[in-house]
């Protein structure tokens, strides 16, 4: 081992005494500074009034200096003797061996500010911080240990030493984002998920549409792509999808990952249904929520519901009740609809009651079209009084007479009370054609909503009128009626219509 | 209540009626309340006033700086284009709830700049590697890396790698193992579902005959498919009689059976049925077609002159596709293989100046320049003006805009059924009646079905037709 050379060695060769104190440093940089010059005699000499400028003893200081750095540096390989001999020269002279980088690298800190700008305290406090963050870290390393031992004798670690250890990590991920910027999520900061090793999604920095997504959902999501890809079915990751759901509930793939773990579980289909009910309030217009629940009665049906026919209709009961609820609040939302219809086909229910909330919504807003076309199919699709697979704009036979008039006079009694409401005269239309009636049956009815055709003083209520009774007067042979209608329609009723009434014209020869 | 036309009219003339720029000629249809309107209020029809409310202003020209002679303000490509450009590049985080529909951003963006004229080919690198990594090894491609494949999403990408074209794009696509996912989809009532556990629905009928028809794919189905217990062969067997019973009784079409028609459905509907075999045959063959034109034309209100996509709802711009976007494939099941247009040398196409098209032309073409442009800094295309502009609305209100201004006419249907979608379409802009817009403002044109350009859905289709199997 080479001596080390005292700091304090009287130095054969002192600086010029020209040189004026220094300032105590403010930055790191400038205490680097300051130090560089230090350790380095005459460099700043030599920075000023280069090589020529120097005095002889400067020039041999600042030559040794150099020369002196490949040996100090083991650079250069000496025997043994030499290499004595070389410290003991060195030690002498009071050379300058061990010499500081210039423009020594502090890097730079989570805001890309460089830490050379630092304030001494700045760095002091810094450093205090990555001093805490290494202590922390030991204990969790040690923590780790403890519980992989405890799991290699089956046991498991008290609940005492795992919430240390979930306080241990917040103290962590505070130092980690303060020294580095690093947001380590709430999932790393679990220990319940340690054995997970998430997969991030790696995009491009000019992929097309790249989404800046926020660092909590950016890391549910990697842990969601982990479990799915082991295909672990467990309440962890049932929580996780809740957790997923919850930032983004038109996220189709959780919903159908969540599917499996609540079938793979044989979790309870009540509680499950009683935690969406929430969801669902809270986002009416998503319909993941209602495909999900759909496999939630399917499965449900399959276990329990097809063998007991009380318990079946409780649920009926129940689900209609909440699908109530949610459609007094958006009379008209499609998924909820669809899944009415599923629900009813599902479990058979053609109940009396159905018919009756339909109406009551029908009554509350004649025009709501969704609430007529769920009658329609309760109606009609009921198997009891129905053919299965008969298309909707065709006779069936099966359906009884008195179902048709029921239902013919349902639909005029609400078209007097609104003779321009579509919905009403559709429903009308499709009674008819699932009775085998024809038009004509309700032309008396229709002619109620006109008056003095092609005269001065006509007078319409009902474009919907006209439209069908063109089609009656044509049935009956009566084309020129039939044609007034329909120009009638074109120019003066519903002339935005215009090019469809005219092919129905042309269609007249 | 009953009203004459003569007390409308009257009404309506007074010094009060909303004023027209000077000199612009709006028809009256466009600036008044309908003629025929009930006394009893219901939600309905009071959500319904409210609009007509809203967008008088924007139809009588008084939201707007600059009009043209019909009282139509020009569309504002330069705007539009700027805002899809945004669209395409980082999305802040509240635009999370995309994550699992993004490859949509990528075809609505993509097909609004292609409608707009605007050239793709600096996109075509970005997507093909934005999209590799959505593919799943289990065939299809989800909403974005490690979401289960879904037939919208993969729908949205097999368009947007033909609108960008290329070998390499075309290479992207896995097709043994998309064809062996579309097996896993098809079900035994012969629809397919979206996703492996997802809805069933008319959507889904759509999607997997523009993939398989683009594609090229093989239609025999394995054997572990859940249609093949059921006695299906094939993919595409049983689908026209599933598209058949999602008609409903109001002549529409719903998104699965029993349930209430609606506009989007239609066009996916028309779209299948248009693709398993030509329209003139099987949309007379599936569907009812007086009562679905019945249905599609009252899609149309006014004063509006925009289509709303269920009965008594609110017109919306994203329906000028969805409902205007079934135009050309009635008029093609109606008409049947009309031949090609005559050269130069031969008898004029248009016979006849009237304009003989199946909805108002004019009306929707109002509705989306006076109403459905942002023409704040913003830019894009909406729905009406109370709502913000979007991707997906820019994508369709530009797609309906351009198919009430040209003509789509099917020239020849294909040789084969089994050639699927290969029937021959031809396209010219639309001249008969008056034009209310200016020339410049005319935009492309994309295919009837698959709601790209036909040049772009041409060179797809001959890459893969020479693929013998995989
Ligand atoms: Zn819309």
């Amino acid at each position: 081992m080479p001596a080390k050379p005292k700091a304090t060695a009287k130095a054969a060769n002192p600086e010029p005494k020209a040189t004026p104190p220094d300032a105590p440093p403010v930055t790191v940089g400038e205490r680097s500074k300051q130090r560089y010059y230090q350790t380095n005699p005459v460099e700043r000499r030599f920075e000023e009034v280069g090589f020529p400028g120097l005095t002889p003893a400067e020039k041999k200081t600042y030559t040794h200096a150099r020369l002196i750095l490949p040996v100090a540096n083991r650079q250069v390989s000496l025997s043994n003797k030499t290499d004595r001999e070389y410290w003991k020269q060195v030690t002498k002279e009071g050379l300058p061996c061990r010499r500081l980088k210039n423009n020594y690298n502090w890097g730079t800190d989570k805001h890309g500010r460089d830490i050379s700008t630092y304030r001494i305290d700045e760095l002091k406090k810094r450093s205090l911080s990555q001093a805490k963050l290494t202590a922390l870290n030991v204990l969790h390393q040690q923590f780790l240990l403890k519980r992989e031992a405890a799991r290699s004798k089956g046991a498991k670690l008290p609940q005492e030493d795992i919430d240390q250890e979930k306080q241990r990590r917040q103290e962590m991920a505070v130092l980690k984002r303060e020294l580095y910027g690093e947001i380590p999520g709430p999932l790393a900061n679990d220990p319940e998920w340690d054995d997970v090793i998430p997969i991030p999604q790696e995009e491009s920095q000019d992929a097309l549409a790249r989404i800046a997504y926020p660092d909590d959902y950016a890391e549910a999501v990697s842990y969601l792509r982990a479990v799915m890809a082991s295909e672990e079915y467990s309440p962890r990751c049932l929580r996780l999808t809740e957790r997923v759901i919850a930032m983004n509930p038109g996220h189709y793939t959780v919903w159908l990952y969540r599917f499996k773990i609540v079938s793979a579980l044989k979790l309870s289909i009540t509680d499950e249904i009683q935690w969406l009910n929430d969801v669902a309030l809270d986002h009416l217009k998503n319909y993941q929520i209602w495909h999900h629940r759909q496999l939630l009665l399917d499965h449900h049906y399959a276990n329990t519901l097809s063998s007991d026919a009380e318990a079946a209709k409780q649920f009926a009961k129940s689900e209609t009740d909440f699908i109530s609820k949610i459609l007094s609040k958006d009379t008209k939302n499609y998924h909820v609809w669809s899944y009415r219809q599923y629900l009813i086909t599902k479990l058979d229910y053609w109940s009396p009651f159905e018919l009756a909330t339909t109406q009551s919504m029908i009554e509350d807003d004649l025009r709501n079209n969704s609430a007529w076309s769920h009658r329609f199919f309760i109606v009609f699709s009921d198997p009891s009084i129905s053919t299965k697979g008969s298309a909707s704009t065709e006779h069936d036979p099966k359906v009884p007479d008195a179902i048709i008039d029921r239902e013919i006079a349902y639909a005029q009694e609400k078209i007097k009370l609104a003779p321009q409401n579509q919905s009403s005269w559709l429903y009308l239309r499709g009674v008819l054609a699932k009775g085998g009636r024809g038009l004509d049956t309700v032309g008396e009815f229709a002619s109620q909503f006109f008056s003095n055709l092609g005269a001065e003083d006509e007078e319409v209520t009902s474009s919907h009128a006209l439209d069908l009774m063109s089609e009656v007067y044509h049935k009956q042979g009566d084309i020129e009626k039939a044609k007034l209608c329909l120009k009638e329609l074109s120019e003066k009723w519903d002339p935005v219509r215009e090019g469809y009434w005219k092919y129905r014209l042309s269609e007249l020869k | 209540m009953a009203a004459s036309v003569e007390q409308q009219q009257q009404q309506q003339a007074g010094p009060a009626a909303p004023g027209a720029q000077q000199g612009a000629s709006i028809p009256s249809l466009f600036m008044f309340p309908p003629m025929i309107r009930d006394a009893l209020e219901t939600d309905s029809s009071n959500v319904q006033d409210d609009t007509v409310d809203e967008v008088l202003p924007f139809l009588t020209g008084k939201e707007h700086s600059q009009l043209n002679a019909h009282g139509i303000p020009r569309l504002d490509k330069e705007r539009h284009v700027r805002f899809v450009k945004k669209q395409l590049g980082v999305l802040p985080s509240m635009y999370v709830g995309a994550d699992p529909s993004r490859p949509w951003i990528f075809y609505w963006c993509l097909n609004a700049l292609s409608l707009l004229g605007e050239d793709l080919e600096p996109y075509r690198a970005r997507l093909i590697e934005t999209v590799r990594p959505i593919q799943n090894k289990t065939g299809g491609f989800g909403g974005g890396f490690g979401q289960s494949s879904h037939l919208a999403t993969t729908y949205a990408i097999v368009l947007s790698l033909a609108l960008v074209g290329g070998d390499e794009a075309f290479e992207v696509v896995d097709r043994r193992s998309m064809w062996k996912w579309l097996c896993q989809l098809k079900q035994e009532d012969g629809g397919f579902q979206m996703a492996v556990g997802g809805e069933e629905d008319v959507r889904g009928a759509y999607c997997a005959s523009v993939v398989i028809s683009l594609l090229n794919l093989p239609l025999d189905l394995s054997s572990d498919s859940p249609a093949y217990a059921a006695g299906h062969t094939s993919l595409l067997s049983g689908l026209g009689e599933w598209v058949r019973l999602c008609q409903t009784y109001e002549g529409g079409v719903s998104a699965n059976h029993g349930v209430e028609a609606h506009g989007a459905y239609a066009f996916c509907a028309l779209g299948c049925l248009s693709i398993i075999d030509s329209p003139h045959r099987s949309i007379r063959r599936y569907m009812d077609v007086p009562r679905l034109i019945s249905w599609l034309s009252s899609r149309q209100y006014a004063p509006e002159g925009g289509f709303s996509g269920r009965t008594n709802k609110l017109v919306d711009g994203c329906y000028s596709h969805w409902v205007g976007g079934c135009w050309p494939l009635i008029e093609a099941s109606l008409s049947g293989p009309e031949g090609p247009t005559a050269g130069p040398a031969g008898r004029p196409l248009e016979d006849t100046d009237v304009d003989d098209s199946l909805f108002s032309r004019n009306g929707l073409i109002r509705y989306i320049l006076c109403c459905c442009q942002d023409m704040s800094k913003r830019g894009g295309m909406r729905d009406k003006p109370s709502k913000y502009s979007d991707a997906y609305h820019t994508c369709y209100v530009l797609s309906g805009l351009s198919s009430a201004q040209n003509k789509w006419r099917l020239v020849a249907s294909r040789a084969d059924e089994t050639l699927l979608g290969d029937d021959l379409w031809e396209v010219l802009p639309h001249t008969k009646g008056e034009q209310i817009f200016d020339e410049d403002d005319r935009i492309g044109t994309i295919h009837p079905v698959y709601a790209i350009p036909q040049h772009r859905v041409d060179a797809i289709r001959s890459y893969f037709s020479s693929k013998e199997g995989f």
